[in-house]
């Protein structure tokens, strides 16, 4: 009889699960039917998973501790079928340390969590869907957990979020990884949940709030997505200390996007080489302070933006600092704009001259996108300084900077400056000699 | 071959004897040096703001100087009767118009790469300094739009009786091309129907060397998602390993036409004379 020394493991394995007081269940050997030990644990249990590859899909319907051994060597639970690899249905249920390899491209997400108060702690997601997906389920944590998409040449469109909430609220997401998936971090009808110090890459936008409320999006770093952060129709949202970088190369790429968002604070930011760092379309009282926008090609652009408070931030080395539209109801003060030159006459480190923002451009390439090419051209630039109709009703920050704050970040590191410097230096000599060479005889 | 030769050494003879080369290149590396200077702790990368401002002051100066140092070499022959003499030597208008173009060209590449020199070695003295692949792009833009005025400029000096003929009409295309280009282009091209005005863009946008070469480089610069959604496949086939040939390919065709024009109204003078 083949199934007798399994069912002599299994047996084992439920011994050694009652009688350890803590309640803690060893799965000594595999393969093994994970699902079956999972069945007969008791709620509130911890199960250990020694190394080696466990075969699913599974579900988890009682609260309990699922983690992998501390020794070396993995615990990987692969799943080629179309449901989710794990299925979280009851509340309090832990994950720690697992590899999931779902790699099949499906509806169904490669974690689902279906109950509150999960956490999900180190694990290691490779995924052909979304990697981690709560729907009305409350008070879950994510953590140090990497999410990477498993299969190569799709478009992004078609691939799944890194996680993915709706319905969902109060969750913490800390201290993740995820990269090349759709949308880093969806968040959908789920209010005041936590976003801090995760790493997003290339994925498309690295944090998404739709319908949420009271979000905290911290300390973040997104780089080469199309955008960063992402905030729709969302309300006192509070994105602080994030970095954003590198969100240049799709045409509607920006650092941070409020889009009807409202009552939202955008503070301490860095916001570095973007094509659009700060962009604010229909989005209503919100405060926008301290951030340091830099290298992007435009710094902000506001579309029928009112009533936002934006103070304090530092704009340098972009293409254009600002552009522009049917936003002159803003209270724009002390921000320091480095194509800007003002006069400070009584000494306060303000200017006394104001700096508008010109809307021709912007007003020009709306009626007709195909001008999008005069960007910064010499004769747009030329054609911008001879427009200055109806100068009041434009956007204007009214008392400048007139020093950015000491503390400009570099970013870039500056390795090859050297070999430029020595290239300039054997172009400078060669061109000297030449002069020399074919100068008028004496 | 021997034809052209001699006559490219004689106008490198005389270009790097000419005072006026010596203006343009302090001119041009003062104004390099001031960008750098105003630009101090920066480091210039990428598509950035001081790489766009150095983009524009390159597109400022460097067609205006190529057009006066060509269109004046050509009309000087004219004036001082130097070419009267040439012609009654075997040798050919073409040979002569290469030879020209190849002469001022290495002209205009000595005022380039000095303007440059100066600017990368003092720049990373100073603290700030260029990326070596911006500093690079930078370079072969101002010297493509450098070669593709020297074209045009030949072709006003086929035109041009005098030198101030010459300036007159220089300066004039220098205008239309650099400053009232988009003013003009918006004026006339938003009378048209919607449809048309992005495949209008794009032919004349070929004929303007000056909007050809600061496309390719911003693009090139990583810029190229400042265009727009309309200009998506612009982008893409730029940056494709196709995009830098057939880039070359415009260049060398666009001057090859400039010289051939100018080649076909100097013979028709020719043999009127």
């Amino acid at each position: 009889m083949r199934t007798l020394p399994f069912c002599l493991i299994v047996f084992a394995g439920i011994v050694v699960a009652v009688c350890l007081s803590s309640g803690q269940a060893y799965a000594e050997q595999q393969p093994l039917e994970l699902q079956q030990l999972l069945d007969q644990a008791k709620p509130g249990s911890r199960i250990v998973l020694p190394s080696g590859t466990y075969e699913g899909p599974i579900t988890i319907s009682k609260p309990l501790t699922l983690q992998a051994a501390e020794s070396a060597g993995e615990v990987i639970v692969r799943n080629v079928s179309q449901q989710p690899a794990i299925t979280l249905q009851a509340d309090h249920i832990t994950l720690t340390g697992l590899r999931i390899v779902d790699e099949a491209v499906k509806e169904s997400a490669s974690i689902l969590v279906l109950g509150n108060r999960s956490v999900l702690d180190q694990l290691q997601v490779r995924t052909g869907s979304h990697g981690i997906q709560a729907k009305d389920a409350n008070d879950g944590t994510v953590k140090r957990t990497t999410i990477e998409w498993a299969v190569d040449g799709m478009r992004m469109a078609d691939k799944g979020n890194g996680i993915d909430l709706y319905n969902a609220h109060r969750w913490q997401m800390t201290n993740n990884t995820i990269r090349a998936v759709h949308d880093g971090i969806y968040m959908e009808n789920s209010d005041e949940a936590l976003v801090s110090r995760n790493v997003i890459e290339r994925s498309r936008y690295g944090i998404h709030c739709m319908y949420t409320k009271r979000t905290v999006i911290k300390g973040n770093e997104g780089k080469l997505n199309v955008t960063g952060a992402m905030v729709m129709a969302a309300e006192q949202v509070a994105v602080t200390g994030n970095t954003f970088s590198k969100q240049s190369e799709n045409v509607n790429s920006q650092g941070i996007l409020l889009f009807d968002a409202h009552k939202t604070t955008v503070s301490d930011n860095k916001i570095d080489g973007n094509r659009v760092g700060l962009y604010v379309e229909q989005s209503t009282a919100n405060q926008m302070e301290r951030n340091q926008v830099s290298y992007n090609f435009v710094g902000i652009q506001l579309v029928e933006a009112s009533d936002n408070t934006i103070t304090s931030n530092q704009f340098w080395g972009n293409v254009t600092d600002a552009q522009a539209r049917n936003s002159d109801d803003n209270t724009i003060t002390g921000n320091y704009w480095d194509s800007f030159r003002g006069i400070d006459t009584n000494g306060d480190g303000h200017s006394e001259l104001t700096y508008a923002i010109n809307p021709l451009f912007q007003g020009l390439t709306r009626k007709r996108a195909a001008f999008q090419l005069f960007f910064q051209s010499p004769g747009m630039i030329f054609l911008e300084g001879l427009y200055q109709t109806e100068r009041t009703r434009w956007t204007t920050d009214l008392s400048p900077l007139m020093k950015p704050h000491a503390n400009l970040i570099q970013t870039e590191h500056q390795g090859d400056k050297l070999i430029t410097g020595l290239m300039g230096l054997f172009m400078l000599s060669c061109t000297s000699l030449l002069f020399y060479k074919m100068r008028r005889p004496k | 071959m021997t034809e052209m030769r001699d006559v490219a050494a004689r106008e490198m003879k005389i270009g790097f004897r000419n005072p006026w080369a010596y203006s343009f290149t302090a001119l041009f590396a003062l104004f390099m040096l001031s960008l750098l200077f105003i630009n101090a702790q920066g480091y210039v990368t990428g598509y950035s703001g001081s790489s766009s401002t150095m983009l524009n002051l390159a597109l400022y100066l460097l067609p205006l100087m190529a057009l006066m140092l060509g269109s004046f070499s050509l009309t000087g022959e004219k004036e001082e009767g130097n070419w009267a003499l040439l012609s009654t030597y075997p040798l050919g208008t073409w040979a002569f118009l290469t030879g020209k173009y190849t002469g001022l060209a290495i002209v205009l590449l000595a005022i380039v790469t000095f303007g440059f020199g100066l600017s990368g070695a003092v720049g990373s003295l100073l603290g700030g300094g260029f990326n070596f692949a911006t500093y690079g792009q930078l370079f072969v833009f101002s010297l493509s739009l450098s070669f593709l005025f020297l074209g045009v400029a030949l072709l006003i000096g086929t035109i041009a009786h005098n030198r101030w003929q010459a300036l007159t009409i220089g300066v004039g295309i220098w205008f239309f091309a650099i400053i009232a280009w988009p003013s003009i282009l918006i004026a006339a091209l938003g009378m048209m129907p919607y449809t048309w005005i992005k495949p209008a863009l794009t032919v004349l946008t070929f004929l303007n060397p000056a909007e050809l070469t600061r496309l390719f480089t911003v693009v090139k610069l990583g810029g190229g998602s400042t265009l727009g959604p309309e200009y998506y496949n612009w982008m893409l086939w730029i940056r494709s390993p196709w995009g830098t040939p057939v880039f070359i390919g415009v260049l060398v065709l666009w001057i090859g036409t400039a010289l051939t024009i100018a080649y076909r109204l100097w013979e028709r003078e020719r043999r009127r004379g």
